[in-house]
């Protein structure tokens, strides 16, 4: 077990690298350079060398990188072009506030979604299970934004029941930051719903056709032992690896929801800093997503394991 | 009314000769009040004393908006995030300037009518050839930390914009005009200018046209963002990059008494969401509406619509040393295609102003009105098409930029050029693409046959004449090289009076009509929507916002 996880750990190091030299390349195709970016079209090229030489960014491309990837190693992420000021508190705040959307927006959708999945496929080819993946299609196929608007429309401006902005004023507790995080979440669930609830399907359903639930129930264990002790734990099983992907999209991907909503994620962080050619921010902030995917697919591997005692024991063995 | 002559003999005998060059031309009745007020405002005449010598001609000035009445409150503004560090010496976007005219002042400002009004300088007056600037500073003026305001602080501010090593935004205004030590204290409350060439708008590059140009403490060294101190109307209270700023009334303000209490400015990534705002009652005011995201809210009861007219438009530019825009002929017949009445009708809904293919807006007093507008005219379009040997047709590529109403532009343009054979193929790329690396050679903007550029407001059109179209200029996407234009600029810029000034605008205006390097169709107003009942919101095309008479209603 360690040495899975100990290659796992080194392949994710390998990977995040990579990552890094891929952005810093990125970057250096997209036209125009730093000082032009902050400054805009028509500011002054004496005014443009003289930013982009204190900023640094005037220097030899490898010079640049081999500055920031030894800084970085080190602990120091660097400072923001754009901002000038240190990078690593605007990643921490913004992939805080990421993972809190992100968890307000998995507590209301995985169970719910399961929930209905299984209810589906109880109900197999009746009027629930129709309604229900057709309602969770739907839903999918809404765009954030449509929907996001629309929430927004009907909550917000017209019944006034919820904040429009995601961002809750200063010293809020954990229900005020709530409060905020329900409306962006619902357009999340949305679009997470169908997913889940079919896979959930799925799974239900080749787990009741599966020999051991036939057993279960031949054996004459109660209905509701062979639901929860030998169905669900099989179902739930593609289900976890959907939600460990979903992950990365929820923490990283989230630009129009950030921006529609006012909400600072670490989605709209990087975007911005793309834009912008922030290469410090725009490094630190694409890695720290990709450490929250490598981090969410190992932790989705070892639930996997545990839910799965094939895995588990071939791990080991 | 009879003019009064012994108040006009007294202010003569009391001014040097550019001053008396103004009225020798009010009185000949060849200036309205607004450019009466306009041009002498420039020449450092108080509003005061120009009201009373246009009142005792007869020139009354319109009556004015109401004055707020209460004091008290907060005024929630809903703005895009400024696009980086605020640092007054660097910001060169819109939401990053207006966080600057909450807590900044500059010498003087540029108003609505383009008069300039008096801020931190009292007055101000040009030597005989407009190449030495003295401004009076106004006493009794107090920063954020409480320290007085002195001319050493006014050397210093613009001395630090005016140093390249410091790679200010305001060099490409002062290029050419002002360098690091022209700016000289003559004593602690007078500065004068001493400029690298004569300039008859001087005042406008030290005004809030200059948005670079707010007045910081002499031992100002950066983190603006920390403590803001200058001496506005509003003290910083606090400031989160992205998330939004508050800022609480400066008693010490010596503009009076300041209304609001708190200003809270809250930062978003798009107008969408601020839009939102405003109707779901988040926001009393959002800083800048573009027409064509903001329909919803423009004729929305609710709310009201501060709408200035600004000199800010996309020019359309063709490549005069390439085909098929080599002759002139091809790109006048281009722009005698488009429909501009309907443009500003169909495309901008109505706000903003029709343009003759020259910087001069109408906006502007020293445009001269008697040149003729071009109007859509297909039969002389085909003719000239023909004479230049082009009864076929071109095809070319038009490339521009995501940006505003520009991609539809675009294809208005497209369709209209149609009807002479002309076959555009569009090229829309994002922003940062289309301006590339900003210099010749390295930038679609400026290396395109043919290209749509946005260009925000200025207050005088100087910027506007040299940079985009003189043989010199470094955003000469038109490849304009002619030598009678550029000498018509230069005298254009170093005239000091206004009729010499629009003179010479005719001629400037008649020239590029004739040669069309670059089309000019419409100006389109600057939009500032605010909450219903809400008065003494003052605005500037810029993109300045001033709240200290504001109140919510």
């Amino acid at each position: 077990m360690a040495r899975f996880l100990l290659k796992r750990v080194a392949l994710s190091l390998i990977t995040l690298w990579l990552l890094s030299v891929i952005v810093f390349t990125a970057g250096q195709v997209l036209p125009g350079n730093v000082g032009r970016a902050m400054l805009g079209p028509f500011a002054d090229q004496r005014a443009v060398d003289a930013l982009n030489h204190e900023m640094g960014t005037d220097r030899p491309l490898l010079v640049q990188y081999g500055d920031w990837i030894s800084r970085f190693v080190q602990g120091d992420m660097g400072r923001s072009y754009a901002y000038r000021a240190p990078v690593a508190p605007f990643i921490a705040n913004a992939l805080a506030n990421s993972a809190k959307l992100a968890a307000v927006a998995f507590l209301l959708v995985v169970p719910l979604s399961l929930a209905m999945g299984v209810l589906a496929a109880l109900h197999a080819g009746r009027p629930v299970d129709r309604s229900i993946m057709v309602a969770g299609m739907s839903a999918t196929i809404v765009p954030e934004f449509v929907s996001g608007i629309i929430l927004i429309l009907i909550f917000g401006v017209w019944l006034r029941w919820l904040p429009i902005s995601a961002t809750w004023p200063p010293g809020a507790g954990f229900f005020g930051q709530l409060y905020h995080l329900l409306l962006p979440a619902i357009p999340l669930v949305l679009i997470l719903f169908g997913y889940i609830a079919r896979m959930a399907r799925a799974g239900t359903l080749e787990a009741l056709d599966a020999d051991y639930t036939r057993t279960a129930v031949l054996k004459g264990l109660p209905q509701s032992t062979v639901l929860w002790r030998h169905v669900l734990r099989n179902a739930l099983l593609p289900t976890v690896s959907v939600i460990a992907t979903q992950t990365a999209y929820l923490i990283g991907g989230l630009v129009v929801i950030e921006t529609l909503f006012r909400y600072q994620g670490i989605g709209s962080l990087i975007f911005l800093a793309a834009n912008k050619k922030d290469f410090p921010m725009l490094e630190a902030g694409v890695l720290a997503v990709g450490c929250v995917f490598a981090v969410a697919s190992l932790l989705a591997d070892l639930i996997y394991s545990w839910l799965n005692p094939r895995i588990r024991f071939g791990a080991t063995e | 009314m009879k003019p009064s002559h012994a108040l006009i003999e007294l202010f003569r005998s009391t001014h040097g000769e550019v001053h008396n060059q103004l009225i020798d031309s009010l009185l000949a009745g060849r200036l309205n009040r607004r450019e009466f007020m306009r041009h002498g405002s420039c020449l450092g005449l108080s509003l005061t004393t120009l009201g009373t010598i246009a009142g005792s001609v007869g020139l009354i000035a319109g009556p004015r908006s109401a004055r707020a009445a209460g004091t008290g409150g907060t005024i929630r503004v809903a703005q895009n995030a400024p696009a980086s560090a605020i640092d007054p010496v660097k910001i060169a976007d819109g939401p990053g300037l207006a966080i600057l005219s909450y807590v900044g002042d500059f010498l003087c400002f540029d108003r609505n009518d383009l008069t300039l009004e008096p801020m931190l300088a009292e007055s101000w007056s040009p030597n005989k050839d407009g190449t030495v600037w003295t401004f009076k500073l106004r006493q009794g003026v107090k920063f954020h930390n409480g320290k007085p305001l002195t001319a050493d602080d006014v050397v210093a501010s613009i001395d630090r914009l005016a140093d390249p090593a410091n790679g200010s935004n305001a060099l490409s205004a002062f290029t050419g005009y002002l360098s690091k030590g022209g700016t000289r204290k003559v004593d602690d409350h007078t500065v004068a200018f001493h400029l690298d060439a004569a300039n008859g708008s001087f005042p406008y590059l030290v005004s809030s046209d200059n948005y670079n140009a707010i007045i910081l403490p002499a031992d100002y060294a950066g983190n603006f963002e920390q403590s803001m101190i200058a001496t506005g109307p509003f003290k910083l209270e606090k400031y989160t990059p992205q998330v939004g700023a508050s800022f609480v009334r400066n008693t010490d303000y010596w503009g009076g008494q300041v209304v609001p209490e708190r200003v809270e400015a809250t930062f978003f990534a798009d107008i969408q969401p601020q839009i939102l705002a405003l109707q779901g009652g988040q926001a009393d005011v959002i800083l800048q509406a573009p027409v064509l995201q903001s329909v919803a809210v423009l004729n929305d009861p609710n709310f009201e619509v501060i709408s200035l007219p600004s000199t800010a438009h996309q020019q359309l530019h063709m490549r005069n040393d390439m085909e098929p825009f080599k002759d002139a002929r091809v790109r006048r017949a281009v722009a005698l295609t488009l429909d501009r009445p309907k443009l500003v009708q169909g495309l901008m809904k109505g706000r903003a102003k029709i343009g003759n293919d020259s910087p001069f807006a109408a906006v502007y007093p020293m445009t001269d009105k008697s040149v003729p507008q071009r109007e859509r005219n297909i039969a002389e379009a085909k003719e000239l098409m023909a004479a230049a040997g082009m009864a076929n047709g071109f095809e070319t590529t038009l490339t521009t930029e995501r940006f505003l109403e520009i991609p539809d532009y675009a294809v208005l343009v497209q369709n209209a050029v149609k009807e002479i054979g002309g076959k555009i193929n569009l090229n829309v790329l994002d922003q940062g693409a289309y301006y590339g690396d900003a210099v010749y050679g390295k930038s679609p903007w400026l290396d395109s046959v043919m290209g749509i550029t946005d260009y925000g407001h200025r207050g005088v059109p100087n910027v506007f004449l040299s940079a985009p179209l003189r043989s010199d200029g470094t955003w000469n996407g038109a490849h304009f090289k002619n030598k009678d234009y550029d000498q018509l600029v230069t005298s254009y810029i170093a005239s000091l009076d206004i009729e010499a000034q629009r003179a010479t605008a005719g001629k400037i205006q008649r020239l590029l009509l004739e040669e069309t390097p670059v089309i000019f169709s419409y100006f389109y107003d600057y939009l500032t929507v605010v909450k219903k009942g809400m008065s003494g919101v003052v605005t500037t095309a810029m993109g300045q916002l001033l709240l200290a008479k504001a109140t919510i209603g």
